[in-house]
């Protein structure tokens, strides 16, 4: 009897009970804070906030029983943790971000629906190279800029994020492409020095794509996107292929690549400059990121609790796109360390999970497409968060779930959505992962 | 009051969230463990994700004919594939096992078909032919407890109903 209980959804739904505590245990928190009255609606709240997620969990229960029990928990609690703190910064902006979790759990529905056999994406990968390239194109021609770096195509009076799109497209094409072309670049003919090199043709869209990430940096001044493009694509060529060189040769040219950015162009440089000492422009460029560190520092081992840390002034946000990019910044000062680093580890169980359900799968298309989306995603999030606490130069992208914004919401829903097929598919077979 | 409640929320989000982490964390190496545990399908699962007839009676004892790899060149060995229905074997991507760049066997190189008598195992033509026990397949073949099934690189051994 208990085997018969221990089913994938059953598991799923007792994360869901945690996570959904949790959700109430914040809003409580919040609205504490706000009224200094315990009030009963934060529950509803947290109650309508959770609604898409039961929707979500039922719909799996029918659709795909056996997709991992993990992931859409472990984005529940991201995008709850996210929600939270939205809320607590401006309630109207957290009133949208729910609605967009909504039309999120939409995509992810309809994402199942067409592709509970992920390798009918395969035959789809020409087209997801060509509308990926399409997006950013249309980014680089129609894009308006905000914060320096041209992001966002305006249409009407939304204004969407196409990367957050071409994302998930890109890891499409990449798996198609490489599960056809990856025995070529494997087992190379020629050798050169006794090391095996492939011919040109096989290697000549790997260097287009190192230079479309470079074009990126420079003309778009995106260096976050550049940077987790080139992540998954070196990634996937590695799990492809199973060669240390390419992901060597990889980052030597993106060295080389990036200097050269460094040197020629001035954004590239004054970037690196605020990066480095962001202290030397404290009130212009360097003023997020000195703000971000004060608030993270501020937050301390334990945090100063939802509601209670120093994030507003008046009606202003402390540090400038809180809701947005530096949201991880606000959730270490209300959460402290213990918060912050929790959030991490529910990133690093995403990613485990990816990967497991790479290792399980077996056919090469779905292996490929798992490790990709797991990396993209876990990518993504190391990417803002070394931003933020200044490890890396910063830059624009969002926290995946968390950060404030409809693409991203529904574009990694869409991932989540993938990911699930993906994990039923390996999930058929039953093996040693 | 509000002090107090503001301190057990507090207390309250950190301890669930670690909580939460721990839980995956701790089913999860669980998993790779012990796979079965979680990657088996019950009988409802199963014909709900489209596995066919084989696994549909609930009443059944679980663990119906299967084949495992035991020798592999494309697959870890000890993956279990449970012999629901008709199930395609081969290179080509539409097959239900798909034996990815294993040049040595076919596009639709085998399949298994359940009859009353038990499973039954289909050459599809195949150039380098299917063999169990060593033997050449002619066209179709019953499966017995215990024998190996050879299908390109691939070595796997049957398993009937009820064996475990």
């Amino acid at each position: 009897m208990i085997g018969r209980l221990r089913t994938p959804r059953n598991r799923e739904l007792v994360n869901l009970l945690l996570v959904a505590a949790i959700t109430v245990s914040g809003f409580l928190a919040v609205f504490v804070a706000r009224d200094n009255a315990v009030s009963t609606v934060s529950l509803t709240y947290a109650g309508l906030f959770l609604a898409p997620y039961a929707a979500a969990h039922l719909f799996l229960r029918v659709v795909l029983p056996a997709a991992d029990p993990y992931l859409l928990p472990c984005a529940a609690l991201l995008s709850a943790i996210g929600e939270i703190e939205i809320y607590r910064i401006d309630p109207v902006l957290a009133r949208t971000q729910s609605l967009w979790v909504g039309v999120g759990i939409v995509v992810l529905v309809v994402v199942v629906r067409l592709f509970d056999d992920p390798r009918r994406l395969e035959a789809l990968r020409y087209t997801a190279g060509v509308a990926a390239v399409l997006l950013l194109l249309a980014t680089v021609v129609l894009g308006t800029s905000v914060n320096g770096a041209r992001l966002w195509i305006r249409v009407g009076s939304f204004q969407i994020q196409p990367g957050e799109f071409a994302k998930v497209l890109l890891v499409v094409f990449m798996a198609g492409y490489l599960r056809v072309n990856g025995e070529v670049l494997t087992h190379p003919t020629r050798r050169v020095l006794r090391v095996g090199i492939p011919a040109l043709r096989h290697v000549v869209p790997l260097v287009a794509l190192w230079g479309a990430a470079l074009v990126l940096l420079v003309a778009v001044n995106d260096f976050g996107s550049s940077l987790l493009y080139y992540a998954v694509f070196l990634a996937m060529l590695y799990v492809a292929t199973g060669r240390p060189l390419y992901v060597g040769g990889g980052i030597a040219a993106a060295t080389v690549g990036g200097a050269a950015a460094v040197r020629g162009a001035a954004h590239v440089r004054e970037r690196i400059d605020t990066w480095i000492d962001p202290w030397r422009t404290a009130r212009g460029s360097g003023y997020q990121i000195i703000q971000s560190l004060y608030s993270i520092a501020d937050g301390g081992v334990f945090g100063s609790g939802f509601g209670r840390g120093f994030v507003l002034i008046g009606h202003d946000t402390v540090i400038p796109a809180a809701s947005t990019d530096f949201i991880y910044s606000v959730i270490a000062t209300e959460t402290g360390l213990a918060g912050a680093a929790g959030l991490l580890l529910v990133y690093l169980v995403v990613v485990f999970r990816g990967l497991k359900i790479a290792s399980v799968a077996d056919d090469t298309f779905t292996k490929l497409l798992a490790a990709g989306l797991a990396f993209a995603l876990g990518f993504q999030a190391f990417v803002i968060v070394a931003g933020v606490t200044k490890l890396l130069p910063l830059t624009g992208i969002t926290l995946p779930f968390v950060s404030y914004g409809g693409s991203s919401v529904v574009a990694n829903f869409g991932l989540l959505g993938l990911l699930l097929c993906a994990s039923a598919r390996a999930n058929r077979l039953e093996g040693r992962g | 009051m509000v002090e107090q409640s503001l301190l057990i929320a507090r207390a309250a989000f950190v301890v669930l969230l670690y909580l939460f982490i721990w839980r995956v964390v701790r089913l999860s190496v669980r998993d790779v463990r012990a796979p079965q545990e979680s990657l088996v399908l019950s009988a409802a699962a199963a014909r709900a994700v489209g596995l066919g007839s084989a696994l549909a009676e609930p009443t059944r004892p679980r663990g119906g004919a299967s084949l495992s790899v035991v020798a592999s060149a494309v697959f870890p060995v000890g993956t279990r594939v449970l012999l629901d229905g008709d199930l395609l074997i081969g290179r080509a991507t539409d097959c239900d096992v798909v034996l990815e760049g294993d040049e040595t066997a076919s596009g639709h190189h085998a399949r298994t078909r359940r009859t009353a008598d038990g499973v039954v195992l289909v050459d599809l033509a195949s150039t380098n032919g299917t063999l169990v026990n060593g033997v050449r397949v002619d066209s179709e073949r019953l499966l017995a407890d215990g024998d190996t099934v050879r299908i390109g690189t691939t070595d796997l051994t049957f398993e009937a109903d009820g064996s475990r």
